[in-house]
C-alpha cells in the first residue's frame, strides 16, 4: 500500500496512535486538526483548519492535491462531545455535535471521494456508544449516524472503495482520564479484557480495514472494546 | 404525540441536519414530559440502501433512541424504532403498532422491524 491518507482529528491521543501507525507502514499522512499541537507532529503534511467550515475542507483538498502522492486512505476521526441529560441537552451543544462529529466527516469525505484511488479505503471513527450511552444524545446520535453513512457509502461506492467503521470503547485517552476515578474504577471492571484501551488498540484496528489486509470487507463497524457490549 | 415518522430526506447535510435536529427536540419534549416514544424509519435506510442522507438519519435516530431508552428507563418511559419497509402492511397498521409497542411499558431500546428484508442481513 502506498500513498497519501488524511487523517482528522490527528492531534488527539487516537488520532496520534493512528497518524504514528500509518507513518511506520511508509504512508504520507495529510494530518488534519484544529488545535495547535498539530504543529507538533513530525514527517506529515499539517492541515491546521476547523472542518466545520467550507473553507476547512476546501483546504484539506488542496493539501492532498498538493501532496506528491495519490490518495489511498481516509480516516474520519474528529470527534467532540458536550454531555448532558437529554432534558438539559441545549439546541447549540446538540448542533456543535452533530456538525463536528458527523457534518464535518460527510463534507469532507464527499469532497475527497473524487480524487481517491480505485482500491482506496475509508475508515470512520465511530465509537460504541451509538449501541446506546446515557446523557449523550447528541453524540449516539453522531456516531449512528457515521455508522449508517458507512452503510450507504459502502455500498454506492463499491467495488471501487472499501468504507468500513471503528467503534472504540473506553480507551485510554485524556477524555477517559478526566473521568472521576471511582466511576473509571467500575467503567474498567465492567470490560471482559479488564483493562482500558490503547490508542494503539484502535489504530491497530484502522490501520487493518485501510490495508489489502481487509480487502474482502466493507459496510462494516469493528467493535475495539475489549468485550463490553456483551457483559453487564 | 408518541410516534416520530423520519422524514425522506435528500444527500444534502443541510436537509441531514434539519431532520436529525427536529428529532431532537421532538425527544427532549417527550423527556421533558417523562413520556415513552417511537420513532418509525424506513428499514432500508438502516443498511444504506437509499442513499447517505436517509441512512444517517435513520441510524442516527437509533443510536440516539437506544440513549433514550437508558434515560427513560427509571423513571418508567420507553424509547423504541420501527423499521418499516414501506410496502408490508400499511402506514396506518405501522402507526398503530407504534403505539401500541410505546404502551407496553417494558420493551425499550428495541429496533422491530415490519416486512422480512432484514433477514440474513447485518444488523443495525
Amino acid at each position: 500500500m502506498n500513498g497519501a491518507v488524511v487523517v482528522t482529528g490527528a492531534a488527539g491521543g487516537i488520532g496520534l496512535a493512528i497518524v504514528d501507525a500509518l507513518k511506520a507502514n511508509h504512508l504520507t499522512v495529510v494530518a488534519v486538526d484544529l488545535s495547535p499541537a498539530l504543529a507538533d507532529l513530525e514527517g506529515v503534511v499539517p492541515v491546521q483548519v476547523d472542518l466545520a467550515t467550507d473553507e476547512g475542507v476546501t483546504a484539506v483538498v488542496s493539501a492532498v492535491e498538493n501532496a506528491g502522492a495519490p490518495l489511498v486512505g481516509l480516516v474520519n476521526n474528529a470527534g467532540i462531545t458536550r454531555d448532558a441529560r437529554l432534558v438539559n441537552m441545549t439546541d447549540e451543544d446538540f448542533r456543535k455535535v452533530i456538525d463536528v462529529n458527523l457534518g464535518a466527516a460527510y463534507r469532507l469525505t464527499m469532497a475527497l471521494v473524487p480524487l481517491m484511488s480505485d482500491g482506496g479505503s475509508i475508515v470512520n471513527t465511530a465509537s460504541r456508544a451509538y449501541l446506546g450511552n446515557f446523557g449523550q444524545f447528541n453524540y449516539t446520535m453522531s456516531k449512528g449516524g457515521l455508522v449508517g453513512m458507512t452503510r450507504a457509502m459502502s455500498l454506492s461506492l463499491a467495488p471501487h472503495i472499501r468504507v468500513n467503521a471503528v467503534a472504540p470503547g473506553l480507551i485510554a485517552t485524556e477524555m477517559a482520564m478526566a473521568i472521576p476515578e471511582d466511576v473509571l474504577e467500575k467503567m474498567v471492571a465492567a470490560i471482559p479484557l479488564d483493562r482500558m484501551g490503547s490508542p494503539q488498540d484502535v489504530a491497530n484496528a484502522v490501520w487493518f480495514l485501510l490495508s489489502p489486509l481487509s480487502g474482502y470487507i466493507t459496510g462494516e463497524v469493528l467493535v475495539v472494546g475489549g468485550g463490553r457490549s456483551l457483559s453487564v | 404525540m408518541t410516534v416520530h415518522w423520519a422524514a425522506e430526506v435528500g444527500d444534502s447535510w443541510e436537509e441531514v441536519a434539519a431532520e436529525m435536529e427536529r428529532a431532537f427536540r421532538f425527544a427532549r419534549e417527550a423527556a421533558a414530559e417523562e413520556r415513552s416514544v417511537v420513532f418509525v424509519v424506513h428499514s432500508d435506510d438502516l443498511l444504506g440502501r437509499r442513499g447517505a442522507g436517509r441512512a444517517m438519519v435513520a441510524t442516527g435516530i437509533l443510536s440516539a433512541a437506544r440513549t433514550m431508552a437508558l434515560e427513560g428507563w427509571r423513571k418508567g418511559w420507553t424509547a423504541n424504532v420501527v423499521a418499516w419497509d414501506g410496502e408490508t402492511g400499511t402506514r396506518e397498521e405501522t402507526e398503530a403498532l407504534a403505539i401500541h409497542l410505546a404502551s407496553t411499558g417494558t420493551v425499550t431500546g428495541e429496533v422491530v422491524r415490519i416486512g422480512p428484508g432484514h433477514i440474513g442481513k447485518a444488523l443495525p
